[in-house]
């Protein structure tokens, strides 16, 4: 790869913290600029648009520094039409070929096009043949699209569909350039778009008059270069918009202007630079945003606004009116998350963080990340012994870490943001919410968060169909949530009960030091995991951690050790058999008894994992065992006076791949306690219902 | 005043009819325990001589639950199926030994052998079941319309306030309420009336029951919504008790079984007084009974 480092991130200018004006985003307006001639025009926009670039991939507003080089910038002027549930914009873009190839295209996302009919790919993946409402689709149009030196780009686009070739599918375009794009040049773009909102709200749309606004105007796809990932050659990675898949985009600086009327709040993922009343009945607000993947918004006359500050952070929430109640609980998730991550993994280097508890009727934007905005989920009056509020705030701001610091390809590899992403949210949740009570902290039930990973994984009946290693939409019989989120999470677990949680710590903070704004893949985190396990613990687990990759993200193995059997077998001549040998034996009064005591363990799934086993004498003795658990069984033998009272396989629950634990103990006395105080309540309970349904 | 007295004499009634109480009390437990002995064997086989019931002294946990796998859907079905065999048990059971409670209450110091209570029972079984099969109905079909409607309309409701479909949650749950308790005074006025006459007829009962409800409303709904009231309140004190109760020693384990089947008794007890009230009341006011 070139290094291009030097020649296009952005030299740094001196703008003061308390200097807040973006120093091109409103020096001009290309459109009012009238030219009398066409050379003229060509040039002075070319001119322009060239500033607009400099401009954008100079300036810093937000950071002193750039976090990501400045490989796509966009600067959009938009128009929220309530009437008409439409978004007019004029968006100027650029795109730097940091390539060595002369690149000929440029490809870009169309998301909102996704809605256009029931025959689009989303639709046709969820198997939705009823007809759209009029109300209910959604769609781009474009209305010019020019270069900077105003040449019409229209007549060399089209539509197609990179994955599934679905003809009705138009959520991705392609731009045949009239020239090549040379390395190191800057393809700049000029489009005035009309996006239509779906009324149902599907990450995006609207309800009534509740807007949340995502995947809205033209995107550029990722070039990637040979070597980055997995790519044998450079190319452009531009997905379809899938039913069951997320999104992949350059980290990129985003100047914003939106327009809508006086009474709306909104909400973005950029910082607030000003805010004017238009006079008649509109307010512009103008955002600029650094170093993240989308920039999404919401607007909604009903939210009420709340900041607070947590360290460099001025946190904004936006809530109904009529959820006040939970303004505290949403601000102590965000805060714990960000203080446990910032810990554990790396800082978070915005100073701004805006997240929205949409209302009931805007709830299908519940639960959704855009790095610096997001979304909760939650519903009036709900107890604070259920902690789902928490848990999505926690869950979807831990995206800015794994979606947008750490921009891997959620398309191709979703495990790296779900499913990681996943493991953290439970860490968090049970660890300050308690171990045993993250999820549901109630006198008669509590449920710890990452209970939930592991009973949706186990439960599963499709657990073996596919690995993780797969495309957002290629998972089988309804997986893709059970693989990318459960699955990654529970091996995830089991990993750090294998290697321990400081180390597993220890590889998330170099993932983000090696990898924060770039574009990680599986393999450059499974080469993290082994440089630090090597580093810390040796050769303990074999020159590489491969072999446990192979068996839980590529492979499609159970785990399941067991325990199935436990006997003392009295040896009657023990003194007289003179092939016994054992320390103990030679200590012994002629009258003791002798015992031959056997555990017996058996792997019963595919997956080979280090386990301890436990073993409990009679006398009180314990010994720790260790076993490889790669064979099928291994047959534990002690010779002596002592019997074996109970054996427990992963005594500590580390190995939480393990899809049965309770055939990973036995014992000679189990306890009946539960079961019995089980019995009793369960009497108790059918007695009183039965009562109530009867006269 | 009347309302006092009928909770005091409906009281010493249900006090006074103990053997019955105990009869519906042992009957229950009967019931129940065909059910929940054999799902207590089919759970100690699952987990066999597992150590994993440890990890459940603290409470319920979900993950060994899980683990259970096919054994948790057998149990599952089992619970259902015994819960559904139970309610059936349970109305037959009611219907039958409510007329042995009912013909004890009649009188306040009527006190009487087993035999007699049995014998009472019976003689009102067919009636009684007609009174509680009809009553039961029109409270499902109720239910139906007042509960189970709103909460179909709020699911597809836009409302701009999200305390709208919470308030009409709230309203259907306290319409249904009223409901139910006008239904349990129509019901009892039409037993308490029924086991004082020797000709058995379930609809004359009714008759008496809707007539006496209507024209003593107000005292007899009073008296009957703040009877259910304690009951739901008790019920709530009961989940509070046992609920989160988790011995950890065989003596506690008894022990909860000692106090849930005293609190079941106290239940019992509770319904006997509603019963012994209604009574008191039908023979307090007794305009003229005759109507019907
Ligand atoms: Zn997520």
């Amino acid at each position: 790869m070139l290094n291009l480092k030097k020649k296009f991130i952005p030299q740094i200018s001196q703008i003061g913290e308390d200097n807040l004006q973006p120093i091109c985003a409103d020096k001009f307006d290309l459109r009012e600029i009238l030219l009398t001639t066409d050379l003229m025009k060509k040039t002075l926009l070319t001119i322009l648009s060239l500033m607009f670039i400099n401009c954008v991939s100079n300036s810093q507003i937000i950071n002193r520094e750039p976090l990501s080089p400045r490989i796509t910038g966009y600067r959009i002027e938009a128009k929220l039409n309530t009437e008409s549930q439409t978004v007019v914009g004029y968006m100027e873009a650029f795109w730097v070929n940091y390539s060595s190839d002369m690149v000929r295209d440029v490809q870009l996302h169309m998301y909102m096009n996704a809605f256009k009919s029931n025959k689009t790919t989303l639709y046709s993946e969820i198997n939705s043949k009823a007809s759209l409402k009029e109300t209910e689709k959604g769609r781009i149009d474009i209305q010019t699209f020019t270069a900077a030196d105003g040449a019409n780009l229209l007549p060399s686009a089209q539509y197609f569909s990179p994955d599934d070739g679905n003809l009705h599918d138009s959520t991705v375009i392609q731009v045949i350039l009239p020239q090549a794009v040379k390395p190191g040049d800057t393809v700049s773009i000029k489009v005035n778009f009309e996006t239509k909102l779906p009324s149902r709200i599907r990450r995006t749309g609207y309800a009534d008059d509740y807007y949340f606004i995502a995947q809205w105007f033209p995107k550029f796809g990722v070039y990637e270069t040979t070597g980055m990932r997995y790519r044998m050659t450079s190319g452009w990675n531009c997905h379809q918009f899938h039913a069951h898949s997320e999104f992949y985009a350059n980290h990129s600086v985003y100047d914003v202007k939106i327009t809508v009327p006086n009474e709306y709040i909104v909400g973005t993922g950029g910082l607030l630079l000003d805010e004017t009343d238009s006079g008649d009945g509109e307010k512009t607000l103008t955002y600029r945003a650094e170093d993240i993947p989308d920039f999404a918004w919401t607007a909604w006359p009903g939210y009420k606004v709340f900041t607070e500050q947590w360290e460099h952070v001025k946190i904004t929430l936006l809530i109904p009116g009529e959820r006040l109640e939970q303004v505290e609980r949403q601000f102590t998730a965000v805060k714990n998350a960000l203080e446990y991550l910032t810990k554990n993994v790396g800082p978070y280097p915005w100073p701004h963080l805006t997240f929205v508890d949409p209302p009931a009727k805007g709830s299908g934007a519940g639960g959704m990340e855009y790095t610096t905005i997001f979304t909760s989920a939650s519903f009036f009056k709900i107890p604070v012994c259920f902690h789902v509020p928490e848990m999505v705030t926690v869950h979807e701001f831990g995206h800015a870490y794994f979606m947008g610091i750490l921009a891997s390809n959620e398309f191709e590899e979703p495990w790296m943001d779900e499913g990681i992403n996943s493991f953290w949210e439970e860490r968090i949740m049970d660890h300050y919410w308690g171990e045993n009570s993250g999820m549901i902290d109630n006198p008669l039930l509590r449920i710890s968060d990452k209970s939930i990973s592991r009973i949706s994984y186990v439960s599963s009946g499709s657990r073996q169909v596919v690995s993780n290693n797969e495309y957002s939409w290629n998972y089988p019989h309804h997986t893709y949530s059970m693989m990318s989120y459960q699955k990654t999470a529970t091996w995830l677990y089991t990993l750090m009960g294998i290697i321990g949680e400081e180390t597993t710590n220890e590889i998330f903070r170099e993932y983000y030091r090696r990898w924060a704004f770039k574009h990680p893949s599986g393999k450059d985190f499974i080469n993290v995991v082994n440089d630090i396990v090597r580093n810390t613990h040796g050769d303990e687990f074999g020159p590489d951690m491969n072999w446990f990759f192979d068996q839980t993200l590529y492979g499609t193995g159970i785990c399941d050790y067991k325990v199935s059997d436990l006997h003392n077998i009295k040896l009657e001549s023990a003194l007289k058999d003179s092939t016994l040998v054992d320390t103990l034996k030679k200590n012994l009064p002629a009258h003791d008894t002798l015992y031959k005591a056997v555990a017996c363990i058996e792997r019963a799934g595919e997956v080979m994992l280090p386990v301890d086993v436990l073993i409990h004498f009679t006398n009180g003795d314990e010994v720790l065992e260790s076993w490889d658990g790669k064979a099928r069984y291994k047959d534990f033998v002690y010779t002596g006076k002592r019997m074996i009272e109970w054996i427990k396989v992963d005594p500590e629950y580390k190995i939480r791949m393990d899809v049965n634990f309770i055939n990973n103990s036995m014992t000679q006395d189990p306890n009946r306690i539960p079961l019995r105080r089980f019995t009793n309540k369960i009497i108790s309970l059918m007695q009183f219902f039965v009562s109530a349904f009867t006269l | 005043m009347k309302i006092f007295k009928a909770y005091e004499s409906g009281f010493r009634r249900s006090l006074n009819a103990w053997k019955g109480v105990v009869i519906v009390w042992f009957f229950s437990l009967l019931s129940v325990s065909l059910v929940a002995l054999p799902m207590k064997g089919a759970i100690k086989a699952a987990f066999g001589k597992s150590m994993v019931t440890d990890k459940l002294m603290g409470g319920l946990d979900v993950e060994v639950l899980v683990d259970l796998g096919a054994s948790l859907r057998i149990l599952t079905h089992f619970f259902s199926s015994g819960l559904f065999f139970l309610i059936l048990a349970g109305f037959l059971a009611n219907s039958f030994l409510a007329g042995g409670l009912f013909d004890t209450l009649k009188k306040s110091d009527n006190r009487i052998s087993a035999a007699e209570f049995f014998r009472a029972s019976a003689g009102n079984f067919w009636s009684f079941l007609g009174i509680s099969s009809i009553i039961s109905i029109i409270i499902i079909i109720i239910g139906f319309l007042v509960v189970g409607l709103p909460a179909g309309f709020i699911s597809n409701l836009h409302a701009d306030s999200e305390k709208t479909p919470y308030i009409i949650v709230l309203i259907s749950i306290l319409v249904f309420f009223t409901i139910v308790a006008i239904l349990n005074l129509v019901a009892d006025y039409a037993r308490s009336w029924q086991v004082t006459k020797e000709k058995k007829s379930c609809f004359k009962a009714l008759g008496f029951g809707f007539n006496r409800t209507f024209r003593t409303f107000f005292p007899s709904f009073l008296m009957m919504f703040i009877i259910m009231i304690v009951l739901v309140l008790f019920n709530l004190l009961v989940l509070k008790i046992l609920g989160p109760w988790r011995p950890v020693t065989g003596a506690g384990v008894l022990l909860l079984f000692i106090v849930s089947q005293l609190l079941f008794f106290v239940k019992v007890l509770i319904k006997t007084w509603r019963y012994g009230s209604v009574t008191s009341l039908m023979e307090q006011s007794n305009p003229d009974d005759n109507l019907v």
